[in-house]
């Protein structure tokens, strides 16, 4: 059983943003980034779970990025994938998820794969588009906002559990799949020092963009994808309107005439 | 858009007895339905049911966009929609406008709702709406017509899905993602026992109720009222915190509520920097209070 997890460089949680000059995106100047962004992360852990648990054979890790994404995979190999892809985009490059998933299918039909993971959503677009539209291009069944999931090597089936609207599921389905991760049923590892220096030397293979395009030329369906207009920071929250009261049905009634009157949301 | 535009609207419904699912959506008016009522449709399946879809595309002449709810299997199901039709795609959307030269522009929150783009998309745009972003209208006294589309030959994986046992959350309060109004809970509240609090107010508000992780860690409330990055995105117009300290990892799931109210014992608290009313105050006296007053004005019994 192989498995491949697609993670994406990302800026840290606590980044503040700032809009770039163009006003597409953010300045990514001085911004840290990183790629423990709790579903990449979770995903990554949930791919090594399935080697050492399930006895997978392999895991391979592969972003789309520019070059300081290697950081992204020099991650996931520390805390103990087996092998890195590194599809090398030019730094100011915005790619719309559908091209990314494109990008991504183009080398993932390529490598050996049982189980591809992602996770639910990347921190910063925060789409959710890049598993689905996955398993679309692989022709392969999707499966999203999972957060547990065993797989039977013999029978090739998964058994899982997801939330959906207006409760829980636990099912299962086949594998080759590509799953999408809400959370995982452990804490994603720190990569110890050890594990660091022997992340090095493992092989991460380059993938230039033209490569890239041309391997995704043989994917079924006609490629399209969306374009950012403009990028905005939401005006500056001014902080709590904070009742003034010295009983608490004082407070509660000053509270609910505001919310009546002022905000109008009862 | 389609008033304006002059244009037809279908409703598509895929899935598994869907009898009562067809009715309800007859009230809305749309022009035409087109359904898929299959067992074989019985559990969501993304696969199956993007095909289902874009077999119900091929039918239409010129379709404009498609549009579905933000929900988790919305969120699923249009991307693999719009890479098997060439179709763009934007999830969680709050606003929709025709673009210049065909397609759509659309806004969506990014960042777990620090900032926000507009997005062009091209060809057939796939959009989810965020809920409580757009209002439904019901359009009494319409009766499309009920066409049945016939199943397209199905990928065999599609077809194993199996599922085995479905969990449904309480059912007396609203789903959280689609609430309009959200009470939520953390450490603030003590103890488990004193969540009753909480949904009382929930009661008299018809809210949904909402949980930190903490407290669901601690076993105080179900996983699934997790609001936050792990748990549930929400976007009610009306998010009350009670005992909620405001960590990140919390106000990535609600900080785009439209309004947000913060009951706090400390002035500090990180919530109230986000918030858009505070009271400083114990949760567990302020909460009846607010209760009592809501019951006693809407004429309803206090609980
Ligand atoms: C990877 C990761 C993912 C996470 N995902 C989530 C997530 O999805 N959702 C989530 O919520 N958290 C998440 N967390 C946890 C998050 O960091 C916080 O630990 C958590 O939100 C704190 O919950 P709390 O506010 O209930 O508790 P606390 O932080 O302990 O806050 C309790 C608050 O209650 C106040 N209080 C105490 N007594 C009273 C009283 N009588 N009346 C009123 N106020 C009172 C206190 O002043 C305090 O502000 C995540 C953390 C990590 C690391
Ligand atoms: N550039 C990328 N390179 C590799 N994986 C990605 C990339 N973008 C997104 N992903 C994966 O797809 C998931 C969903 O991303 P998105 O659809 O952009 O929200 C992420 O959590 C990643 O696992």
């Amino acid at each position: 059983m192989d498995v491949i997890v697609c993670v994406k460089h990302v800026p840290d949680a606590e980044t503040r943003l700032r809009a770039a000059s163009n006003g597409k995106w953010i300045d990514p100047d001085g911004v840290k980034f990183t790629v423990n962004n709790t579903y990449d992360e979770a995903a990554a852990e949930e791919a090594l779970r399935l080697k050492e648990k399930c006895g997978a054979k392999s895991v391979r890790v592969v972003t789309v990025g520019p070059p300081r994404a290697e950081e992204a995979l020099r991650y996931v190999l520390s805390m103990g994938a087996d092998e890195a892809t590194h599809i090398e985009t030019p730094a100011d490059a915005l790619l719309d998820p559908l091209t990314v998933a494109r990008l991504l299918a183009g080398v993932i039909k390529t490598l050996p794969h049982d189980i591809v993971m992602v996770g639910k959503q990347a921190a910063d677009d925060e789409a959710g588009v890049v598993g689905s539209a996955l398993g679309a291009l692989l022709g392969l069944p999707s499966y999203a906002f999972v957060t547990e999931l065993a797989p039977d090597a013999a029978t090739k089936t998964l058994k899982m559990h997801r939330y959906v609207e207006g409760g829980e599921e636990h099912f299962q389905g086949p594998f080759p799949a590509v799953i999408s991760l809400l959370k995982g049923a452990a804490d994603p590892r720190t990569p110890t020092l050890p594990n660091i220096l022997k992340a090095r030397k493992k092989p991460l293979t380059k993938v230039s963009l033209a490569d890239a395009q041309t391997r995704a030329q043989a994917l079924p369906g006609a490629p399209a994808s969306g374009a950012v207009r403009s990028f905005a920071l939401p005006p500056p929250k001014t902080g709590a309107k904070m009742i003034e009261y010295q009983t608490p049905d004082e407070a509660a009634e000053k509270l609910v005439k505001l919310l009546r009157e002022e905000a109008k949301v009862l | 858009m389609s008033k304006a535009g002059g244009g037809e609207v279908v409703a598509g419904l895929v899935g598994a007895g869907l009898g009562a699912v067809v009715e309800a959506v007859k009230a809305y008016g749309p022009d035409r339905i087109l359904l898929a009522d299959d067992p074989r449709l019985r559990g969501f399946s993304a696969q199956a049911y993007s095909k289902v879809a874009a077999k119900m595309l091929e039918g239409l002449a010129d379709p404009k966009a498609v549009l579905a709810p933000a929900t988790a299997m919305g969120r699923e199901l249009l991307p693999r929609l719009a890479a098997e039709v060439g179709g763009t795609v934007a999830p969680d959307a709050t606003e929709l406008s025709p673009r210049e030269g065909g397609g759509l522009v659309v806004s969506r929150p990014i960042f777990g709702g620090r900032a926000s783009v507009q997005v062009d998309l091209p060809a057939l745009p796939c959009v989810s709406l965020r809920p409580n972003a757009f209002a439904a209208e019901p359009r009494p006294g319409s009766s499309p017509k009920v066409e049945n589309v016939a199943i397209p030959e199905l990928p065999a994986p599609a077809l194993a899905l199996k599922v085995e046992k479905t969990v449904v959350s309480r059912g007396d309060t609203p789903e959280l993602t689609e609430a309009p109004i959200i009470i939520s809970g953390g450490r603030g509240l003590k103890g488990p026992e004193n969540f009753v609090l909480i949904e009382n107010l929930a009661k008299v508000l018809g809210a949904g109720v909402g949980a930190s992780r903490a407290v669901v860690d601690a076993g105080w409330r179900p996983a699934s009222e997790q609001v936050g990055q792990t748990g549930k995105v929400v976007s009610p117009n009306l998010y009350v915190a009670c005992g909620i300290s405001g960590a990140i990892q919390h106000l990535v799931g609600m900080s785009s509520s439209r309004c947000i109210v913060a009951i706090n014992k400390d002035p500090a608290a990180p919530i109230f920097k986000i918030a858009n009313y505070g009271v400083v105050g114990d949760a567990l006296t302020i909460l009846p209070a607010l209760t009592s007053t809501i019951a006693k004005s809407r004429g309803v019994p206090v609980p």
